[in-house]
């Protein structure tokens, strides 16, 4: 199974069967006229009718498998270690406060290109400006740290 | 005459103090994400979004203006110098831009570009002052029926004209309408697809869903390869040779006609009339073998048609309500948030505001032509930051942006979430200015067809009866064939790409 173009296609399907059988729950008309489940029912039937499509032609005429779209060794670590950077970033920013949740964020994709001790200088130095700016002069709030960063 | 006495209205505003430096704001930023292939006017307008909220409608959206028109000047700068486009319409100007400059004319390039540009852009937004308050008069006779057979128009262009496949238009199309409608039905009040998840209830935001598609995944894809750009190609002298200017002015007057019509058709990009406008100068020229060794054409042409497209393309925003680009769909959402409803009421509701907006327009183009011919090599100089620098610094500006949104971190997640499924989307060469442009469609449709139901007591086929709609429909069935004869002949190729990014 390396055709990347099905497995897409499939999941395209499953969100589209999912929002249909949530749609057939919602009222398709009341006595005062059209009701909420009318438009959510037509629209995702017609994308599971698309993605059957989608996944027939990537089986028949446009097959294209995941070695053809992914990149490989250091071009792939470098935009996993952004996703992976990201996701941290979001689990530890209300514990840890923005500079610092920032600054590691940054300094895991610098590192991608700097040497360390340049790519720490950036990584702090952009999140205490950006902090500056955000919260301080443009008055909107960011989440801070027991000392106050 | 009297639409020319409300724009000299619209000058007075636009030339009042904030507003004056919000455009040179909203320029110079759309100049920057021009340049800056990792950024383009869509991940620009929503960015700055968020701190608008503090501003006049006015201001806000003389300046989110300015990113949309402005990118549209940065682009060709690096086409033309480093041969590499700063957003998708100046994707053609590499053609015989480059060629251009590696023979010492970047200079000429460049210039002729900013005029046709100018002369583009200023006659676009006459176009807008002028026929925009005569469309919105004629759209006051529009009830939901011909607002949703409107719609529907607007989304068989999308998927005609835009993605690789008609199968890939239909998935992003179908995926936009059905993303828009989780959350509160604000027909029925019943919330729909939330999962008891408190956060989906106002729904997704569409500033977090255009942020995440766009800008995240420009991120991701421009991570996979960080080694720098080259270094631009020197300038030496701007005034075209005499012999070039008869061909060059013929070609930026058909450019400027070319883009304005293309503008004004609901669900087109500027990439189109660029493509068009270089092909058109092609065919016209006497010795069509120079394209693409530097012929002045092939850049008058298309940067000519891509700007008279911008202003165009706002007339369906001002005078309909529809917007006909991921950017312009942005600029909804802010006129929205502003407290302002686009369409045919918006000229005889808020005169001030959209006089002064299509007046800052004229002051825009003007700052811009002066921004470009003698400043191109500094602004070409940024282009050369390298990305190692460049991404990571645009993804904390985004997360931030996301985050001031409603000080919350599921938003971030969200637009994350946007990046990584827009990633894979782009793999896979399905296009995703639909998915934002139906999101914006979604509900406003909706709302029509219930409408529409209800006074047609159930029966949806009593719509043909009206003109207007049996008109607007049969165009919409025009077009979906139109798309499936080219998608059987493979035609699409040449819309394959997303445009403003």
């Amino acid at each position: 199974m390396q055709n990347a173009g099905v497995w897409a296609g499939v999941m395209f399907l499953i969100y589209a069967s999912g929002m249909f059988w949530q749609a057939l729950s919602l009222k398709y008309y009341t006595p005062f006229g059209p009701g909420p489940g009318l438009f959510p029912r037509w629209l995702s039937g017609m994308l599971i009718v698309v993605s059957l499509l989608f996944i027939w032609q990537s089986i028949k005429e446009d097959v294209i498998t995941f070695r053809d779209i992914f990149p490989t060794n250091k071009a792939f670590v470098n935009v996993a270690s952004v996703w992976g950077a990201a996701i941290g970033f979001m689990l530890i920013l209300n514990f840890v406060g923005f500079i610092t949740a920032s600054s590691l964020l940054l300094f895991t994709l610098f590192i991608r290109g700097y040497c360390w001790k340049t790519s720490l200088a950036l990584a702090v130095g952009t999140s205490v400006f950006m902090f500056l700016i955000f919260n301080n002069a443009f008055g909107l709030p960011l989440p801070v740290n027991m000392w106050g960063w | 005459m009297e639409e020319l006495g409300h724009l000299f209205h619209g000058f007075e505003i636009a030339l009042a103090g904030w507003n004056l430096l919000y455009c040179l704001i909203g320029v110079t930023v759309g100049q920057l994400v021009g340049v800056l292939p990792g950024l383009g006017p869509t991940t620009a307008t929503a960015l700055l979004i968020p701190l608008t909220f503090g501003m006049s409608p006015v201001s806000a959206i003389i300046m989110l203006s300015g990113i949309y028109y402005g990118a549209m000047y940065g682009g060709t700068i690096t086409s033309v110098l480093i041969n590499t486009p700063g957003e998708a319409a100046s994707v053609i100007t590499c053609l015989d831009g480059y060629p251009m400059a590696k023979q010492g004319r970047g200079g000429v390039a460049l210039a002729i570009a900013g005029i046709g540009s100018f002369i583009g852009g200023t006659v676009s937004i006459i176009g807008l002052a002028f026929i925009g308050p005569a469309l919105a008069n004629f759209a006051l006779r529009f009830g939901p029926p011909e607002f949703f057979s409107l719609m529907v128009l607007g989304l068989m262009m999308v998927v005609g004209l835009m993605g690789k496949s008609l199968t890939r238009g239909l998935i992003a199309t179908f995926i936009g309408l059905t993303l828009s409608l989780i959350g509160m039905d604000t027909v029925s009040g019943a919330v729909r697809f939330t999962f008891g998840n408190d956060h989906l209830i106002d729904g997704f935001d569409l500033v977090i869903i255009a942020m995440g598609l766009f800008g995240i995944t420009e991120i991701f894809i421009g991570m996979e390869d960080l080694s720098s750009l080259p270094k631009p190609a020197k300038i030496d002298g701007f005034m075209p040779k005499r012999e070039e200017w008869g061909p060059a002015l013929k070609a930026i007057h058909r450019g400027t006609w070319l883009g304005f019509l293309i503008g004004l058709i609901p669900g087109t990009s500027s990439a189109i009339p660029a493509l068009l406008s270089y092909s058109l100068e092609k065919k016209l020229a006497k010795d069509p073998s120079r394209f693409g060794k530097g012929a002045i054409e092939g850049v008058a042409g298309p940067e000519t048609a891509n700007n008279s497209y911008c202003g165009a393309a706002l007339i369906p925003l001002f005078t309909l309500g529809i917007p006909s680009s991921p950017t312009i769909a942005i600029i909804l959402g802010a006129f929205i948030m502003h407290g302002l409803t686009p369409g045919p009421t918006l000229f005889m509701n808020n005169p001030d505001f959209i006089w002064g907006v299509i007046a800052s327009m004229f002051i825009g183009n003007t700052l811009l032509v002066i921004m470009n011919v003698p400043m191109a090599g500094c602004w070409a100089k940024i282009a050369a930051v390298p990305p190692k620098l460049l991404y990571p610094l645009i993804l904390i500006i985004s997360i931030l942006g996301a985050y001031t949104n409603a000080n919350e971190i599921w938003d971030v997640g969200v637009m994350l979430a946007g990046g990584i499924i827009g990633y894979f989307m782009n793999k896979l060469d399905i296009p995703m200015a639909p998915v934002v442009l139906t999101f914006v469609l979604s509900r406003l449709m909706e709302r029509a067809l219930l409408q529409s139901l209800k006074m047609f007591d159930g029966d949806i086929l009593l719509i043909f009866q009206r003109p207007i709609c049996a008109i607007l429909l049969a165009l919409a069935a025009i077009m979906l064939i139109f798309s499936v004869i080219a998608a059987v002949q493979e035609k699409r190729k040449m819309f394959a790409s997303d445009s403003e990014m």
